[in-house]
């Protein structure tokens, strides 16, 4: 099989004009659309109007008896100093100044809280009337406070909710973490973990701790999507040499080596999935170096990007094995061309590629989750701001299977003798 | 050691071949000849399997090579009419491809590509991409690329369409060589009659998908041997005169060439004096009279009534 793949790649590489359009274009269109979208993302005159639903289940009224008996309990303090502390303690009110600060003066003019109960909170966000809800839990004071005295991490935390993530209600996530750092320091508990507060729910039941979120540029987004798209035309470039094969006869000439055609289409998978990853990881690297896209980014990220990349790789491998199999069916040449470009450019559009995901309305969003680059665009902007190892899994495996499924869809409409006759 | 049994092959209910029957022994060089669209590319793609037979039976060494084509793919060397090679890569790097799939490795792969090489007279060029060569270089990287696994027959569909002289003579000496030194058997389709001539010891004429003649030089021309063929040279030629020589008493077959007439006629049949007084008749004036030996040309326009370039 390394003769398939050398062969391929040589093809490429030798082909100035397929390379050139692989690594030097989406360069030239990174820099357009990021003066093109610009404002989407990076307008300081952007006008907040964010919508938060409150829902704020800690009722307690004894909160000095509950919070004594705790620290009795649990923490080990002596009745008489449990007393005082319990009472010292009541002096700071986590929910009230959560519910302050999330309503005070300055916040008003850009962010409306409705108090809600937990039904309607969660219908609003389904229906999207708010942008997320934040749910103070039972007992909510009481842990917090007892927290606080012992350094131990609480048994409740806050509970954020959204249907998708946007621009707006990750302003509102950054606004509630900035809370409640300011709530841990007015306990002067730095030794508090990081993962003590904030606690995000996905509608579907899934649940996902963040860390500290950043923000991410449009350069940042196109550089991304724009290495996706071109991995995804590469696909259909290695794949088309099959036509080419075919015309010169070389194809012939390899069924007629008495080597399994099957070598043939993994030739052109192994050799896909090794260009992409090479010109995807290029053009994220170029695109650094010539345009100070990824700035002050550690070993760690560069890591992720390299691994989801692989990821999508495979699954570009696989969509180049689909349309492998679909160049040798269809006979009519420019037919197949024009076939492959129309599955191109659906995902493309679908997948966020030429305007951004985060503008789509939800259903659209849905749709692009389905496609492997728009999937790879959510996993790499969510990289990019959160970096957490934790959240690639599930989508390596989603890009994976992917990728396995177009394989298997490639092998069962390849010919069996590696062209019909 | 290849045999063909009644052969036929259709393509969406038009046969392009029918019941063509051949055989070749070990190393013979044979011909097949025919014009375009005759079905002499459709039966050697049968017998290199990259086509199946509609019916009928290939067989190689007495097996059936259409239910197991990888008997004779280990044996076979094609050449076929198009370039089937990689124009971006080198010479060499196009042989080392082929002859690794044909799962050639290490230094025996490298002194096959330089064997092939050298038959071809390629050595010195080979670092050069494909596309940067002429016509006839590139076909003999073409040959160079079905010799790799020393095959032990060798199929060839017009190797020397559209080359240069010098070319043709190169791969036709090249051909005769691997025939008769290597001992490799040979299945020649040309255009070119005269090819076929000093290539192969016997022909098999096709025309519409069928084989329409077949044997040696002599039994090919033995066809004709009732005939003669005249050339006559004339001043001018036009439609009525062509009209009343077809017409003289011998005379079988008319063909208009460059300069005159080219008359095939029967064996002993004196016509200078009836076209002497015939173009006097129209005008013209007969520069030239000669009567010939007919060649394998001449037998193939009495079989199909056509030149082979027609």
């Amino acid at each position: 099989m390394g003769s398939f793949i050398k062969k391929d790649i040589l093809l490429f590489l030798r082909d100035r004009k397929e390379v050139v359009i692989a690594l030097l274009l989406p360069l030239v269109l990174i820099f357009i659309f990021n003066f093109a979208f610009a404002g989407l993302i990076d307008d300081d005159e952007i006008e907040l109007d964010l919508q938060l639903g409150l829902v704020n289940k800690d009722q307690s009224v004894a909160v000095k008896d509950e919070l004594t008996e705790k620290l009795i309990e649990d923490g080990d303090f002596q009745p008489e100093e449990a007393t005082v502390i319990a009472e010292q303690a009541l002096d700071f009110e986590p929910a009230e100044i959560i519910k302050n600060s999330l309503e005070n003066e300055g916040m008003d003019q850009w962010m409306t809280v409705h108090p809600l109960n937990e039904e309607q909170a969660k219908e609003q966000v389904t229906s999207e009337e708010i942008d997320a809800m934040l749910v103070i839990p039972e007992q909510f004071t009481v842990e917090s406070l007892y927290a606080g005295i012992t350094g131990k991490s609480p048994d409740v935390s806050l509970e954020y909710r959204l249907t998708e993530e946007t621009m707006s209600n990750g302003a509102i996530y950054t606004i509630i973490t900035g809370i409640i750092d300011h709530l841990n320091y007015q306990f002067v508990i730095g030794q508090v973990a990081d993962d003590n507060a904030v606690e995000l729910i996905e509608p579907k039941g899934g649940v996902e701790r963040l860390g500290a979120g950043e923000d991410f540029t449009i350069a940042q987004y196109y550089t991304i999507a724009m290495g996706i798209l071109f991995a995804l035309f590469l696909s259909m470039t290695v794949a088309s040499k099959t036509s080419e094969e075919i015309r010169l006869h070389a194809f012939d000439r390899i069924l007629i080596t008495n080597s399994h055609p099957i070598l043939f289409l993994m030739g052109k998978m192994v050799s896909t999935f090794l260009l992409a990853w090479l010109q995807m990881m290029l053009v994220f690297a170029l695109a650094n170096v010539l345009l100070d896209v990824f700035p002050d980014r550690s070993w760690a990220f560069w890591l992720g990007m390299m691994l989801v990349t692989a990821f999508f790789a495979l699954a570009v491998a696989g969509i180049a094995a689909f349309f492998t199999s679909i160049s040798l069916r269809i006979t009519n040449l420019e037919a197949a061309h024009g076939v492959l470009n129309l599955v191109i450019m659906v995902f493309a559009l679908l997948g966020g590629n030429f305007v951004p995901r985060f503008v789509f309305p939800g259903f659209l969003q849905k749709m692009s989750d389905w496609t492997p680059n728009g999937r790879t665009l959510s996993i790499l902007t969510d990289w990019l701001q959160y970096q957490q190892w934790s959240s690639l899994i599930i989508p390596s495996i989603i890009l994976t299977s992917f990728g396995i499924i177009m394989t298997l869809i490639g092998l069962v409409i390849y010919p069996k003798r590696g062209r019909e006759s | 050691m290849l045999e063909t049994v009644n052969v036929s092959k259709s393509f969406k209910g038009t046969k392009a071949v029918q019941n063509v029957n051949l055989y070749l022994d070990k190393g013979e060089s044979v011909g097949l000849l025919g014009p375009n669209g005759a079905g002499k590319s459709t039966t050697i793609s049968m017998i290199a399997t990259l086509l199946k037979p509609t019916s009928g039976e290939i067989k190689w060494n007495g097996v059936n090579i259409v239910h197991k084509p990888g008997e004779i793919r280990k044996e076979l060397g094609i050449v076929p009419q198009e370039l089937a090679l990689y124009e971006q890569l080198s010479a060499y790097e196009n042989l080392k491809f082929f002859g690794s799939i044909y799962k050639l490795k290490g230094k025996e792969l490298e002194n096959r590509i330089q064997h092939a090489l050298e038959i071809v007279g390629l050595r010195d060029r080979q670092k050069g991409l494909v596309k940067t060569f002429s016509g006839g270089m590139k076909r003999r990287v073409n040959i160079a690329a079905a010799l790799l696994h020393k095959p032990q027959i060798l199929i060839l569909d017009e190797p020397t369409v559209g080359i240069d002289p010098q070319s043709r003579n190169h791969i036709l000496e090249m051909v005769r060589t691997l025939n008769e030194t290597e001992d490799t058997t040979i299945l020649y389709t040309s255009h070119y009659m005269e090819e076929v001539e000093q290539l192969c010891d016997r022909v098999y004429i096709m025309d519409h998908g069928e084989v329409i003649a077949a044997g040696d030089q002599s039994d090919l021309l033995s066809i004709l041997s009732s005939e003669d063929t005249i050339n006559v040279e004339l001043s001018m030629v036009s439609e009525p005169f062509v009209e009343q020589v077809n017409m003289l008493e011998g005379v079988r077959k008319v063909e208009v060439a460059n300069t005159g007439l080219k008359l095939i006629a029967k064996k002993g049949s004196n016509l200078i004096s009836e076209l002497v007084h015939l173009a006097d008749e129209h005008q013209i004036q007969l520069v030239h009279y000669q009567t010939e030996s007919p060649s394998l040309e001449d037998v193939f326009l009495h079989l199909t009534g056509r030149t082979l370039r027609d």
